[in-house]
């Protein structure tokens, strides 16, 4: 009530304040009368009353003001005096406004977009109950792993045995197909058990969800849900859906609902389309391993966390189970330990989210430099016009304003600046995410990034804002109190070179932002380095004229022998096409986003390794691919056509899997199994050499091909090596195969050149190549700037002093000297301090940067050596103009 | 320097002010005059401090006020307790009171 009155009276104050002071003038003017009236029946002239009270009770006119300052409102009142000066201020410059602001929304716009995708990727909480108390649950299988998901086994075997968990539940991610009526989509999915939709609090947007128990076990309940996404955009929202049967992998199953649309999945970064319950996993195939198979690791793990209970706790307690686990289940679970990660830090996944918390830091910390850098250039303006306004400012100190409020008023100059190049650089930064969204880093996959201006964007560039307004507008406003009232008045604004302590701050100002700016280059140089590096990189395989073409029979619902025969006449008709060379079929492309892998079995090893036997990839491929990806076959043979489902299983292992299994052996003849320790087992025939299968950084990991005859897989990527651009052959590939069947949806159609921009490629080298490089570019336009400002504002209050000097007779190459020598200075000590900051931070990108040293010599000479030149370039135009001083006018000048 | 006015308590003014009041509404001047009186000259009051109170006292609700005649045919505004500046300072004055006997307790102890 009574804040609420006070709020009032102050509004009062402040919208009706001629009625307000009019009473308090009568007020006030009552109270001297009868103070006086007194004084006079005393026997006192009404002059001596009045001088007596004034006496007494203080100077009346004071009082007003004590009373009027002593409310809320006063405080804003003066605020809107401010706010209004600073607007008619910046209005009378135009000029200074306009690259104050302009500079400020530059460097206010690269903080909003990157910490927009910080949000978008990290921050921002998924839509669901108990957020903050979601956790994700991973293990690591040896102390050197990073944490990966769980096998479905494991996850029941935990959910049965914690007890610090409220509830666990989790999803298995996979690519399905999903068709109604002759026409299927290859869409994105997750086989979830009933509880997921509980203990993450959804609700259908329509139809319903699975109810407690539904589907739980295997192939018990033939049912799907939608994405709400995906329900309107391949079905247009259409409601009869519900109830209906739609095919998924092959299987008849029912729509039971859609899921609420604000429900984007677990999954960060993916728009899940369908959810089907996790008994339905591997319908298509027949294959129910993934219900039993213990070295699987198919299963992320969701948590809500007790009440009350912290991940810390969590996690000691889950390890406690752990054990028990490993004592159970040597083969599997031997040396398994498990992590309890805060959900929102295990994106995208636990194993790469430290590195995507350090990424994000990293550029967080590049753009506040370059938002530094910004805000120096701005306090450099800002000093040079409180030099310019000296004498206005002289004479309000002169006035009576106090030191805080001139400190106040040039504060709340350089906010509103900021405040308005915050708003411009809002609107380039939003501008900046829109664009970025339409950035595909993986395919046809639907990936959904989804910035969006929420509150933390907002708290985040309002933030920036204010302390880029204090930055800014600190250096001038701490000099208000010492500059000397009484001087300044005398000197009638003449400022001698002698005032070295301007000088000075000005100068270690520029040295800061030139030293800013070659921390950003530098770090721009090594990413780009990096990029160059790893495009270099020998893949293992020819990546040139390259085309591939996903294809899965499985979504039209062909069996095995139909979808083989499909295979086999597509294969011909690829080869037989006008510019293709040889055209091969495989499972999965190097450096796309699936891939298979699991752990493997040398015959008679398997008790003599003690612990977990080792991992390796795979990939299953017809005999041509050796040829066409030009993949060299060291020893023994490559697959042929003779290799088929009735003859002996057969496998071709690389250089690295044939050392590690069996050192100084011949690995032709050899047997291993990728099922268990006793077999079946598969003889290898060949070696490969070499190559990058799943990202562009690993080392050469174990790796070993099967032939497609004897591992049969529906979903399959035909590749066609071209003697013409491969681009041109997929409008021609493409009609090969609509003629062969018009409803078969056809995925990721491109080069390999393309394909390998793709997330497990070189997309992050050149996303953080390009980011770092604008920042660099901004950064070294922002300092140029600074130091073209400070030598042409030196070289214009040098004026005076040039024109004595060429009296005196100077020649104007001396004078150029004089200048260039002070410019020389200034940009070398930026480079200096920079450079030795640099080398103290560029080591914590060594784990982001391939094949380039984090103290990289041909960067750390090269990216200075430019700051240099370009800076003294930039000092060019002020020296020259110096020179062209005259001195008859310089000196008349005063 | 006992003889001189004194400084008022912190926080005490605002009390004193109420009390005035609680006998019969009255203007600024009253009000000064009623308190040194009562205190038989020990506190004098200042203008600035005495205003920026009623200011504060009437935003706060403990008091309102009225432009009225005075017996001289003045116009002056007087000031009115509220029943919520009534209950503040019969809450207030046994605080004092508590306060008072506390310290009086501590400085005799010694």
């Amino acid at each position: 009530m009574s804040l609420l009155r006070s709020i009032a009276g102050g509004l009062r104050s402040l919208f009706r304040k001629e009625q307000v002071t009019q009473e308090l003038d009568e007020e006030l003017n009552s109270f001297l009368e009868m103070a006086a009236e007194e004084k006079m029946k005393q026997g006192m002239s009404r002059k001596d009353a009045l001088r007596a009270v004034r006496l007494e009770r203080g100077n009346l006119e004071v009082t007003k003001e004590i009373v009027r300052s002593a409310g809320w409102e006063s405080f804003v009142e003066t605020l809107w005096q401010d706010l209004r000066f600073a607007a008619r201020m910046l209005r009378k410059s135009p000029s200074f406004t306009a690259v104050a602001v302009l500079t400020l929304a530059l460097g206010i716009g690269a903080n909003t977009a990157i910490f927009s995708m910080a949000n978008a990727f990290l921050f921002r909480p998924l839509p669901v109950k108990n957020a903050d108390r979601l956790m994700v649950v991973a293990a690591r299988t040896s102390r050197y792993d990073p944490p990966i998901p769980l096998s479905y086994a494991a996850f029941l075997d935990y959910q049965r045995q914690n007890n610090v968990f409220a509830e666990m539940t989790g999803y298995a991610l996979d690519l399905g197909g999903l068709g109604t009526q002759g026409h299927a989509d290859r869409i994105v999915m997750c086989y979830v058990p009933s509880n997921f939709f509980t203990m993450l609090g959804l609700r259908p947007a329509l139809g319903r969800l699975p109810v407690p128990g539904e589907g739980d076990a295997p192939r018990s309940a033939p049912v799907v849900v939608l994405g709400y996404s995906y329900w309107q955009h391949r079905f247009g929202g259409d409601q009869r859906l519900i109830g209906q049967s739609v095919n998924l992998n092959g299987q008849a199953v029912t729509v039971i609902g859609v899921v609420e649309k604000g429900f984007k999945g677990p999954y960060a970064t993916v728009d899940i389309d369908a959810y089907a319950p996790v008994g339905m996993y591997g319908a298509g195939t027949g294959s129910t391993t993934f219900f039993t198979a213990r070295e699987d690791s198919d299963f992320r793990v969701l948590a809500t966390l007790k009440t009350a209970l912290t991940a810390q706790q969590a996690e000691s307690a889950l390890n406690i189970v752990a054990q028990r686990l490993a004592q159970q289940y040597p083969q599997t679970d031997q040396g398994h330990i498990i992590r309890v990660i805060p959900e929102g830090l295990a994106r995208p996944e636990p194993a790469v989210s430290d590195s995507v918390a350090l990424v994000t830091t990293v550029f967080l910390l590049l753009v506040g430099l370059v938002l530094l850098v910004a805000c120096v250039n701005v306090a450099n303006l800002l000093l040079a016009r409180a030099a310019a306004r000296e004498k206005e400012i002289a004479v309000r100190a002169a006035m009576g304003a106090g030191r805080l409020r001139l400190i106040r008023q040039s504060l709340t100059e350089s906010i509103l600046l900021a405040a308005v190049g915050g708003a411009a650089g809002a609107v380039m930064g939003n501008w900046a995410c829109r664009t970025l969204e339409q950035v595909r880093p993986i395919g046809d996959l639907p990936i959904r990034i989804g910035f969006t201006f929420d509150w933390r964007v907002f708290s985040y560039v309002a933030t920036i804002v204010l302390a880029a307004g204090i930055l800014a507008g600190l250096a001038p406003a701490l000099r208000m109190p010492r500059t000397n009232l009484i001087e300044r008045l005398r000197e009638g604004g003449r400022t001698l070179i002698g005032d070295s302590g301007r000088h000075w701050l000005r100068n270690s100002l520029v040295i800061g932002q030139l030293a800013g700016s070659l921390i950003v280059l530098l770090a721009a140089g090594l990413f780009a380095r990096s990029l160059a590096r790893a495009e270099s990189v020998d893949l293992g395989f020819d990546r040139h004229n390259l085309l591939n073409v996903g294809i899965n029979p499985g979504l039209q619902g062909y069996d095995q022998p139909r979808a083989e025969a499909f295979f086999r006449e597509l294969l011909r008709r690829a080869k037989a096409l006008p510019g293709a060379e040889s055209a091969s079929l495989a499972y999965s492309v190097p450096m796309s986003y699936y891939n298979d892998g699991g752990v493997v079995y040398a015959e008679g090893q398997a008790s003599a390794t003690k612990g977990r036997a080792p991992g390796a990839g795979f990939n299953s491929v017809s005999p041509e691919y050796f040829e066409t990806m030009r993949i060299p076959i060291l020893e023994g043979r490559a697959f042929s056509d003779e290799d088929t489902a009735k003859t002996d299983r057969v496998a071709i292992v690389n250089e690295e899997m044939a050392k590690r299994l069996w050192p100084g052996q011949d690995p032709i003849g050899r047997r291993f199994s990728s099922i268990s320790a006793s077999g079946p087992f598969v003889t290898v025939i060949g070696v490969a050499r070499n190559a990058k299968y799943n990202v562009i950084s690993e080392w050469p990991r174990m790796f070993f091909y099967l032939p497609l005859a004897q591992n049969y897989k529906q979903i399959r990527v035909l590749q066609m090596r071209t003697s013409v651009p491969p681009e041109t052959l997929i409008p021609v590939i493409e009609a090969q195969v609509r003629e062969m069947d018009p409803n078969l949806p056809m995925f990721d159609v491109m080069s390999m050149e393309k394909s390998l921009n793709g997330g497990n490629g070189f997309f992050f080298y050149k996303m953080a190549a390009a980011f770092a490089g604008i920042l660099g570019a901004l950064g070294l336009v922002l300092a140029l700037v600074g130091v073209y400002g400070v030598v042409s504002y030196t070289g214009s209050l040098r004026t005076h002093e040039i024109g004595v000097r060429m009296a005196l007779g100077a020649n104007p190459r001396n004078i150029f000297g004089l200048i260039l020598r002070q410019a020389t200075i200034l940009v070398s000590a930026g480079a200096g301090l920079g450079l030795v900051a640099a080398l103290g931070v560029t080591r914590f990108l060594s784990s982001l940067l391939v094949g380039v040293s984090s103290y990289d010599p041909a960067t750390f000479v090269s990216v200075p050596a430019l700051l240099i030149i370009v800076g003294l370039v930039a000092c060019y135009l002020p020296a020259r103009r110096a020179t062209r001083v005259d001195p008859v006018e310089a000196l008349h000048y005063e | 320097m006992a003889d001189k006015p004194s400084d008022l308590v912190q926080g005490t003014l605002d009390m004193l002010i109420l009390k005035t009041l609680a006998l019969e509404s009255m203007h600024g001047y009253g009000i000064a005059v009623r308190l040194e009186q009562m205190s038989k000259g020990v506190f004098r009051l200042n203008a600035g401090s005495l205003f920026v109170a009623f200011q504060r006292l009437q935003r706060a609700g403990l008091i309102r006020s009225e432009w009225k005649a005075t017996e001289n045919s003045r116009r002056a505004k007087y000031y009115v307790l509220t029943e919520q500046g009534r209950k503040r300072l019969n809450s207030e004055t046994r605080e004092w009171g508590r306060q008072v006997a506390a310290i009086a307790r501590i400085l005799e102890t010694s």
